[in-house]
């Protein structure tokens, strides 16, 4: 919980007794009950499951068929069909099909069931998998939008602005990686000043550059310079995120990047990413079937490459639109498939990605705030251990909303407060309570609840629970219009953690040099 | 719904070839609609031995018939795995005129190159266009994902289309439209090709800015843009001879 001074001092007195002061208890009170430094939830509520044993057996043994059968393409990347040779698949061309169970066995072999991700701020370490969900930032966006710009192609400024914002965010434990897509620097550079910015502009930990192999070599140069060469090797301080070419497909840019970080003992979530419909079934079932199929061969190819690195279960499914073609959002058939991923995931004994804030809304409206908190229930009962997209997505993930980051990371810090679960201490049984109150009267000045107010009910920072007349004077804003509000202040009020000015030096030196040794280039 | 249809059709026991011109051309629009190509290919050839030309059968029976499948599919009636059918059987009826109009010195609607370019591997909305493009009549020759220039150029020698057709659903790869374009500009053969561009993360001013002759935000703006653009270009043509 925050650390209050009015609670500090109060300890051991009467309350009423206290001097505290206005500045002390306004700066208290702004920040909300959610801790400003946790580092992941930890989760104290069953699990959403939606399949039995006997499903999941069935799941299971479908995967393994298709695995045997069909097999998967990794393709334009040679020494991965060599790894799977070695390891005794079948390598046809570029088509490997496995043994049943082999990709299982490989990765309940050594895949490790939860790790480290270490920040610069060791205060900000944070631990992917077991029972806890870390929160991250929307990722991938070409455009951003806010409500006074409208929609636009995104900055390098809309991307430090992001990573402000998230490392303001309580209920973010991740800085993200391509929050959005900074359009104005050129194509074969950017991914320096991304990495330079989730290094700089916050503490909190962050993925690595996935679309070229060369790119993901200079994050890890990056990460060494910043945490020391003989540190990056043996811990993990890299979570980045490699999709499947689904159907049943990796291609040579994934491959190679996730080859790169694995070497490194960095973490890869390997996502299977399916529009159902287009990319997978257009059943609950046979959707269920391909993402472990294809998160199984990915997670067991990374064990080839280096046994024990710690991979990801990863899951992103959507629907397509039968009619029209367009990804859908926040419907019921893809939160079905994350309960049942995330099952599928445990058994195994990864760590599991999936879920966020998800939206097909193009402004932050209320279909936007209702496909969001949607699939963000969904995703905290599923068990999702790393949650990307948790703030800032809209258009399916083409844009990234400055209004919708501050409406998400609201309900991020409410999904905090569900997966706590129930406290039953003896003050949360409440029967001084009672005793004190009695039949008849009220609650709101007996000592149980002078105790614990503060901390006993989620505040909302976007919400409006005002009299019509109040909300009126205060200029009749809707939530988008209060978060504008928000973002701007957080932006203003915005400082910069420190860092070691040499290791500074060192990252914009190397990234000067870096970027000299090659042209700009815009694919 | 495709599949209720057939039901009762069979019910009904259409004989084809027992229809009069008039009767078959509607029901030709209704098999269209149904996705069903062996009929299509049945009815062209119905229509043929009646002496129609080619040309009158291509726009009577089955331009006219995609346009009302376009209609449905635009309004949402009609599912996108039902116009991937009604285009295959568009397919199948232009596969057996084609020949026979290229004979008699008709144009025909129109040919595309597509493909989505170097680096990127998104191609469901690609395919949907090509779909699309075919139910709308042209011949459509997909290159599939990743093509850089080279592959773009050999495949613009090899089926001189009216146009190029290039994809792009990554910011880091959308630029790579210039490159191809700026690269025809530089062998002189820019004005040889219409070029349309499309793709998520794209938009006008940005099309506008590779050098491009359009920008389609959907499958469905493509068909009705790519027809239009080619008249016009062939219109151009005959002005500027
Ligand atoms: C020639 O004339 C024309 C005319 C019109 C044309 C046209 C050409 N082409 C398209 N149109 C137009 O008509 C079509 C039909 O109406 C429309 O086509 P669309 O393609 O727009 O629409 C389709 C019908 C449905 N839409 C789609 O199919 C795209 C959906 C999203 C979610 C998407 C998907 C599905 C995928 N992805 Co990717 N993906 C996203 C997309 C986000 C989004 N909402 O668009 C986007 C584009 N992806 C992104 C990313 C980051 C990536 N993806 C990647 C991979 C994939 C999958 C393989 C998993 C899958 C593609 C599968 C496939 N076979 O295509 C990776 C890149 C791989 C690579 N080398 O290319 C990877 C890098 C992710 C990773 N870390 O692994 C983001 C782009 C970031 C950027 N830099 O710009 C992204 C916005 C999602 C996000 N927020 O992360 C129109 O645009």
């Amino acid at each position: 919980m925050i650390d209050n001074p009015r609670r500090r001092r109060a300890a051991g007195r009467k309350r009423r007794a206290v001097r505290t002061g206005r500045a002390a208890v306004r700066a208290a009170r702004k920040r909300g009950i959610v801790d400003e430094f946790a580092t992941w939830i930890d989760r104290r509520i069953p699990y959403f499951e939606v399949l039995d044993t006997e499903a999941l057996e069935l799941i299971e043994h479908n995967a393994d068929t298709v695995l045997e059968e069909i097999g998967i393409e990794f393709r334009d990347f040679p020494r991965a069909r060599k790894l799977w040779k070695e390891a005794g698949a079948d390598v046809d061309g570029e088509r490997v099909r496995f043994p049943r169970g082999m990709c299982r066995s490989l990765v309940k072999a050594t895949a490790p069931s939860e790790y480290w991700q270490h920040a610069r701020n060791p205060r900000r370490s944070t631990i992917i998998g077991g029972e806890r969900t870390v929160l991250v930032p929307a990722y991938g966006s070409p455009f951003v939008t806010d409500l006074d710009r409208g929609r636009r192609y995104a900055t390098l400024e809309d991307f430090r602005n992001f990573v402000k914002l998230a490392y303001m965010s309580p209920g973010l434990h991740h800085s993200g990686g391509t929050i959005c897509e900074p359009v104005d620097v050129p194509v074969n550079k950017r991914h320096f000043d991304m990495i330079y910015s989730h290094i700089k502009y916050t503490d909190k930990p962050f993925m690595g550059s996935v679309t070229h192999p060369e790119r993901a070599k200079d994050t890890l140069a990056m990460a060494k310079l910043l945490f020391g060469e003989d540190f990056v090797p043996r811990k993990t301080v890299l979570t980045s995120l490699i999709n499947a070419n689904s159907p049943l497909t990796f291609d040579g840019t994934m491959l190679g990047a996730a080859t790169a970080y694995a070497e490194n003992n960095q973490a890869t979530i390997i996502s299977p990413f399916l529009l159902a419909g287009a990319m997978s079934p257009v059943t609950v079932a046979g959707t269920l079937t391909q993402i472990l199929a294809e998160a199984l061969a990915g997670m067991a190819y990374i064990q080839l490459v280096r046994p024990g690195a710690p991979v990801v279960f990863g899951s992103f499914a959507a629907v397509l639109s039968m009619q029209s073609g367009a990804p859908t959002f926040g419907t019921s058939e893809p939160s079905l498939v994350v309960y049942g991923a995330g099952q599928l995931a445990r058994r195994l004994g990864v760590p599991f990605r999936s879920g966020g804030g998800l939206s097909a809304s193009k402004v932050p409206d209320a279909q936007a705030a209702f496909e969001a908190a949607n699939t963000l229930q969904s995703a905290a009962l599923a068990g999702v251990n790393f949650m990307l997209h948790t703030a800032g997505w809209l258009e399916g993930g083409l844009a990234m909303g400055y209004e919708k980051f501050i409406l998400d990371a609201d309900q991020a810090n409410m999904i905090a407060v569900l997966l706590k679960g129930v406290d039953l201490s003896e003050n949360a049984q409440a029967l001084d309570a009672f005793r004190e109150v009695g039949p008849g009267a009220h609650f709101l000045g007996a000592a149980h609840t002078l105790k614990n107010f503060e901390t006993a009910f989620y505040r909302s920072n976007v919400a409006d629970n005002n009299s019509f007349e109040q909300w009126q004077q205060d200029g009749s804003l809707d939530a988008a219009q209060r978060a504008n509000g928000i973002w701007k202040q957080m932006l203003r009020e915005y400082e910069a953690p420190k860092l070691d000015p040499a290791i500074d030096e060192s990252l914009v030196e190397y990234i000067h040099r870096r970027k000299s040794e090659f042209e700009d280039r815009d694919y | 719904m495709a599949m209720e249809h057939a039901a009762i059709l069979e019910e009904e026991d259409i004989v084809l070839s027992e229809l009069d011109d008039g009767e078959l051309v509607e029901q030709m629009h209704e098999d269209l609609y149904d996705g069903l190509r062996e009929e299509i290919v049945e009815g062209t050839c119905i229509l043929l031995e009646r002496d129609w030309g080619a040309e009158k059968v291509l726009n009577e029976a089955l331009v006219e018939g995609m346009r009302i499948v376009g209609i449905d599919f635009r309004d949402g009636i009609l599912f996108v795995p039902e116009v991937l059918l009604a285009a295959n059987a568009m397919k199948g009826g232009m596969e057996i005129l084609r020949p026979l109009l290229s004979e008699t010195g008709v144009k025909p609607i129109g040919k595309m190159v597509i493909g989505t370019v170097k680096g990127d591997i998104h191609d469901i909305g690609k395919n949907l266009v090509g779909m699309m493009l075919e139910g709308a009549g042209f011949e459509v020759f997909d290159l599939g994902i990743n093509n850089s220039v080279e592959d773009y150029f050999e495949a613009l020698e090899k089926h001189q289309p009216d146009i190029l057709g290039m994809s792009a659903l990554l910011t880091t790869t959308m630029p790579y439209m210039k490159v191809v374009v700026d690269e025809m500009v530089s062998q002189g053969i820019r004005d040889d090709y219409i070029v349309l561009v499309g793709g998520a993360p794209l938009n006008e001013e940005f099309g506008r800015a590779v050098g491009a002759d359009g920008y389609c935000r959907d499958a469905a703006q493509a068909a009705d843009v790519a027809p239009a653009m080619v008249r016009t270009r062939r219109l151009g043509k005959i002005v500027n001879a």
